[in-house]
């Protein structure tokens, strides 16, 4: 009769279940560090690049944009991480006693979704859902708002869309004393009212942009009085408010080098916890919109990439995959550049789009440069997934694995199944990594466009087609 | 018609309207428009005949800017307000 008796194993919590003959009949799901084994420094990719990176010029004076020209935004110790080519960064002990809060997030390996794939593949993932807001934001949220602090600054300033970054960095201003103001794109605002108020509980003012309290927000709504916002215009409005504060200054949460940087504790965790279990990935995965996520977890296994590891990265990124028969064109820039106008792709009749329109998604604007460098050199790649796989892919691990993606994570969540089938097809065993990068429990509106059809296709009428079609007849066909 | 599809936005996080992206820009979309919806519905013939030249070319070809270049500028833009205003 065999009966049920829990062991502590080593490096695995919380138990362990074993039978009466000491034999482990179940099979390991989580693997944690220790807050000791916490990393103590973030990683910096610039000092292994195997190329320098080209630094923005200034479109004023043609001169590389220098620490001056930021400075009016940001405290000078977000600007010297900025710039920096030291390969590690020592994490403040107080930013640390923050991120202890959630940090080291569980590895977790996905043997339930690994059984409904019925592929040779082992799957693991960084759940960085576990923090307050429920993703990765706060990692550098926290890093941010103790800079300011100890800068000596009493208010920061952002934009946020949907909220995730704004929230993040409302709890972060609230750990260290600080006020936060955020402006919501006014849509997001009217449409997501849970992070509002999230954002309001952690204390911060969350005001709806366009606004009137700044000169940019004012320009819009006279213009245009029902405007619906846009990011652009959040943005603009909250440089302004913390350009005109000498208390103030603005923080945000992708795209920029020091962003990155303090992203790569995910990395570095991951790393840890393979270790401690004998395993290695052959493919890193993370969706990437401005790339912070992505890069939290790839960029530490970049670096052993740079030093002749056999590993695959792949960034996917929300967009349309163009599996549509009746459309006439795909477009995309002509060259990794972006300064050629939008180029045809295919025509009505062709099968399938080229590759170009898969491998776009990371040459254009808003992703962070040190991904786009990475492209070019080739040391991660990029995929584009379409919603409706994303959403099938989120819903199926939601019913195998329990926990609800984020929407942008249901895409490195696609990315996987696609890997998943090539290597069924292939007859290869693979180890796949990636990152889960928030849940999806305040996102559930777009659970529900999913299930209740509204992102299916449209089918445009045809004599609706046939105008549209006639509107193009006289632009060139590749 | 197609004003009342719904997605889920990139930039924003949450859903909108093809109507919301046809005006992202104010008087323009956004740029995003013809990559989000290419494959629910012909996006790019619906644009050109809907759009002038001029707001094509402003919208659909122009070069992105990187993320801190669009920091500069509203950098600047920020500080001449500032003294306008003193």
């Amino acid at each position: 009769m065999a009966f049920l008796l829990c062991k502590r194993a080593m490096g695995f919590s919380p138990w362990f279940f074993f039978n009466w003959k000491g034999e482990n009949i179940m099979k390991q799901t989580k693997v944690f560090l220790n807050e000791s084994e916490m990393p103590r420094q973030w990683y910096n990719i610039v000092a292994d690049l195997p190329t320098p990176m080209s630094p923005p010029l200034h479109p004023g004076t043609g001169k590389p944009v220098g620490p001056d020209d930021l400075a009016p935004v940001f405290p000078m110790n977000l600007i010297e991480q900025e710039v920096s080519t030291e390969r590690w960064i020592d994490i403040p002990e107080p930013v640390l006693d923050k991120l202890c809060l959630w940090r080291p997030s569980p590895l977790y390996r996905a043997r339930n979704f690994e059984k409904l794939l019925d592929a040779p593949v082992k799957i693991y993932y960084k759940n960085e859902g576990v923090s307050p807001p429920g993703s990765h934001k706060p990692n550098t949220a926290v890093a941010q708002a103790y800079y300011n602090k100890v800068f000596g600054i009493k208010r920061l300033s952002t934009e946020t869309g949907a909220g995730q970054w704004g929230s993040a960095l409302s709890m972060a201003c609230q750990m260290f004393g600080l006020e936060c103001r955020v402006f919501m794109v006014k849509i997001s605002y009217e449409q997501k009212p849970y992070r509002r108020l999230m954002m309001m509980t952690w204390g911060a003012d969350c005001i709806p942009s366009p606004s009137n309290i700044t000169q940019a927000g004012r320009k819009i709504l006279e213009e245009y009085p029902d405007s619906p916002g846009s990011l652009g215009m959040a943005i603009s409005e909250a440089i302004e408010d913390a350009v005109g504060d000498k208390d103030a200054r603005y923080s945000l949460g992708s795209v920029l080098n020091h962003v990155l940087l303090h992203q790569t504790i995910i990395g570095l965790e991951a790393q840890k916890q393979l270790e401690k279990i004998g395993d290695y990935p052959d493919i890193v995965m993370g969706c990437a919109g401005g790339g912070s996520n992505f890069a939290g977890l790839c960029l530490p296994f970049a670096r052993d990439k740079i030093h002749g590891k056999q590993i695959s990265i792949v960034a996917t990124e929300p967009t349309s995959c163009p599996t549509m028969t009746r459309g006439p064109f795909a477009y995309d820039f002509g060259d990794t550049a972006m300064t050629t106008p939008l180029l045809p792709m295919y025509t009505l009749g062709h099968d399938f789009v080229p590759a170009p329109i898969h491998a776009g998604g990371l040459r254009y604007h808003g992703m962070a440069p040190i991904l786009s460098h990475l492209l070019k050199e080739k040391i991660i790649e990029a995929r584009a997934l379409d919603q409706i796989e994303t959403f099938t892919a989120g819903i199926n691990w939601a019913r195998t694995e329990g926990f609800i993606p984020a929407p942008e994570t249901n895409h490195a969540i696609a990315a996987v199944v696609q890997e998943a089938q090539k290597a069924k097809e292939e007859g290869k065993e693979k180890t796949i990594l990636f990152n889960w990068s928030g849940h999806g429990i305040v996102d559930l509106a777009a659970y529900d466009a999913f299930l209740s059809g509204k992102l299916k296709k449209y089918e445009l009428p045809e004599e609706e087609l046939q105008k549209a079609l006639e509107s193009i007849a006289g632009y060139p066909k590749p | 018609m197609p004003e009342q599809l719904e997605i889920r936005c990139p930039k924003l996080g949450n859903q909108v309207t093809f109507a919301y992206c046809l005006r992202e820009g104010g008087d323009i979309p956004c740029p995003r428009t013809i990559k989000c919806w290419h494959s629910y519905f012909p996006v790019e013939a619906y644009l050109r005949e809907k759009l002038a030249s001029d707001d094509w070319k402003r919208c659909f070809n122009q070069k992105p800017k990187e993320k801190i270049l669009t920091l500069v500028e509203l950098i600047e833009a920020a500080k001449k307000q500032k003294q306008t205003v003193k």
